[in-house]
């Protein structure tokens, strides 16, 4: 009997899909879900396929790159870098703390 | 309320004061709109979008610090029921209408590749060219390419990975990506302990506005005081990312959606537009630019400098392509071979969850990885909130308020 145990969502879900597919035929979900997916891989195949297409493949042969390095940053991770590129993270897990201490439950730590 | 591309907005002035952006919602729930369908807590990495009610009532973000601003919610609710708290549409518009100001343009690289759905053009179409003009058209001073800062961001980044597999950094490995705002985000609130293992680096914007108030000042002879930068994102996050007080000198950021709205407004005939090209000096890129858009593209441009760095040998034909980290899964490990070195070991990771088991290796002293890569949004930026939606994300309406009418339901049911 394990597969008639269901969560409540599960159950949802499922009376929902059930409701659903009276309503659209029976493959709409499936079609929905490998419709977003598609259209991920279509914008992920385009971006590939520009890359392939131009000029300049790897950021160190970019005319510019050299150019900005020669006139301005001198080099790689050097001081000016560091001045203007480079930057320090903040710990934010105070502010999280005092979150979950007002009985916030989240899907991440304590 | 005002719609644009199909998404609600606050308001089209909707700026927060300096030093509030820890304490702003960049997306809320529209309480009368939500029909309580569950979708938005599903796709929340963090669990920041609860019932406002704590039993099956509509949903809320329940306070900015559990959100990383990522706006997954807001690109998978069947109801159209989340909306954008922040814009600086207004702010950007009264720049360009004022001739004392310089106002400059920073698009990222997925932009490009999202902007045409807004123009009926196929999925994931390439407008760069077509982007370039209308921003000359929209009168922009200046485009300056955010794809040439990812350039940039690879000699800085792919330099720090390689100082500290040589010990010159003293940094811990493995190195963790920090182009991602809603990672840098969760890395800070979440595991504080693993951001010695942040790369140092700035987003490729966090370093491109400095740079256009220096180097692009200097090169085009404009009064840096006099100039208005405008980053345009795939993202809701990178609105947040603009305002941290470690960022400097991005003055206004707006998503590929509100750009379309503006060369609407402007009545700007997108579709037969001539191309053109960004401003030079910050403005040439490469193809390990534009692939940072994509999940494994940044992992992949810095190895392609990396590549040729450690093994001494030039990267040509077909190797440019370094296959084994394109994924639009959640999780991808992959062993690279670089002769004169070994082995490059490396993850790319999209969701935010899906990152926590790979912290918590770093954490045990146990991750066999010299380089991470982690991205919010599932399969990458050209994925992000600030996407024009996929096209069948509100169609499916009518199936998701079946479920969301027996979830009701159902939750009287066990109430009574």
């Amino acid at each position: 009997m394990s597969m008639m145990i269901m969560t409540r969502r599960g159950f949802i879900k499922t009376a929902g899909f059930a409701a659903g597919a009276c309503l659209m035929g029976v493959n709409f979900t499936k079609k929905a879900y490998a419709q977003a997916k598609e259209y991920l891989a279509e914008r992920q195949l385009s971006v590939y396929k520009h890359d392939t297409a131009m000029k300049y493949r790897k950021s160190q042969d970019s005319p510019a790159i050299k150019k900005i390095y020669k006139d301005f940053l001198h080099e790689p991770c050097g001081h000016v870098s560091h001045e203007l590129l480079h930057t320090h993270y903040h710990d934010r897990s105070a502010a999280l703390k005092a979150l979950t201490a007002k009985g916030v439950k989240l899907k991440i730590g304590a | 309320m005002q719609e644009i591309e199909r998404v609600h907005y606050a308001s089209t002035n909707a700026v927060p004061k300096p030093g509030a952006a820890d304490t702003t919602f960049f997306v809320q729930v529209d309480q009368a709109k939500c029909q309580s369908c569950g979708t938005c807590e599903e796709v929340c990495s963090t669990g920041a979008i609860q019932p406002s009610d704590g039993q099956n009532g509509p949903r809320t973000v329940v306070d900015p610090t559990a959100c990383m601003n990522c706006g997954q919610c807001l690109a998978n609710c069947p109801f159209g029921a989340i909306y954008e708290n922040v814009s600086f549409l207004d702010k950007i518009e009264a720049a360009l209408a004022d001739p004392k100001v310089k106002v400059v343009t920073m698009p990222a690289p997925a932009v490009r590749y999202g902007l045409g759905e807004c123009f009926g053009y196929p999925t994931g179409t390439y407008v760069g060219g077509k982007m370039f003009t209308a921003l000359r058209q929209l009168g922009f001073d200046k485009i300056w390419d955010n794809q040439m800062t990812a350039d940039v961001t690879i000699m800085e980044e792919g330099t720090e990975l390689l100082n500290r597999v040589s010990g010159k950094n003293k940094a811990p490995l493995p190195q963790f990506t920090s182009c991602c705002p809603g990672w840098i985000k969760f890395a800070e609130t979440f595991y504080p302990q693993i951001l010695p293992n942040l790369s140092s680096c700035k987003s490729p914007i966090g370093m491109l506005g400095p740079l256009c108030k220096t180097y692009g000042a200097q090169e085009a002879k404009i009064d840096p005081k006099q100039m208005f930068t405008v980053s345009i994102m795939p993202c809701i996050a990178k609105k947040f990312e603009g305002l941290r007080p470690d960022i400097k000198d991005i003055d206004a950021t707006i998503t590929t959606r509100e750009l379309a709205y503006l060369i609407k407004k402007h009545k700007i005939d997108f579709k037969n537009l001539k191309d053109s090209e960004p401003d030079f000096d910050l403005g040439e890129s490469t193809g390990a630019g534009t692939i940072f858009g994509n999940s494994g593209g940044v992992m992949e441009a810095a190895l392609r400098l990396a590549y040729e760095v450690l093994s001494g040998e030039k990267l040509t034909g077909d190797a440019v392509n370094i296959t084994p980290v394109r994924t639009h899964t959640g999780v991808q490990a992959a062993d690279v071979n670089v002769p004169k070195f070994g082995v490059v070991k490396v993850c790319v990771i999209s969701g935010l969850h899906n990152a926590v088991p790979i912290i918590e290796e770093v954490i045990a002293g146990k991750s066999p990885y010299h380089f991470i890569e982690v991205m919010t949004c599932p399969g990458g930026c050209v994925n992000g909130a600030g996407q024009p939606l996929a096209p069948d994300t509100l169609q499916s309406s009518l199936f998701k308020s079946v479920i969301a009418r027996m979830n009701r339901r159902f939750h009287m049911r066990t109430m009574g």
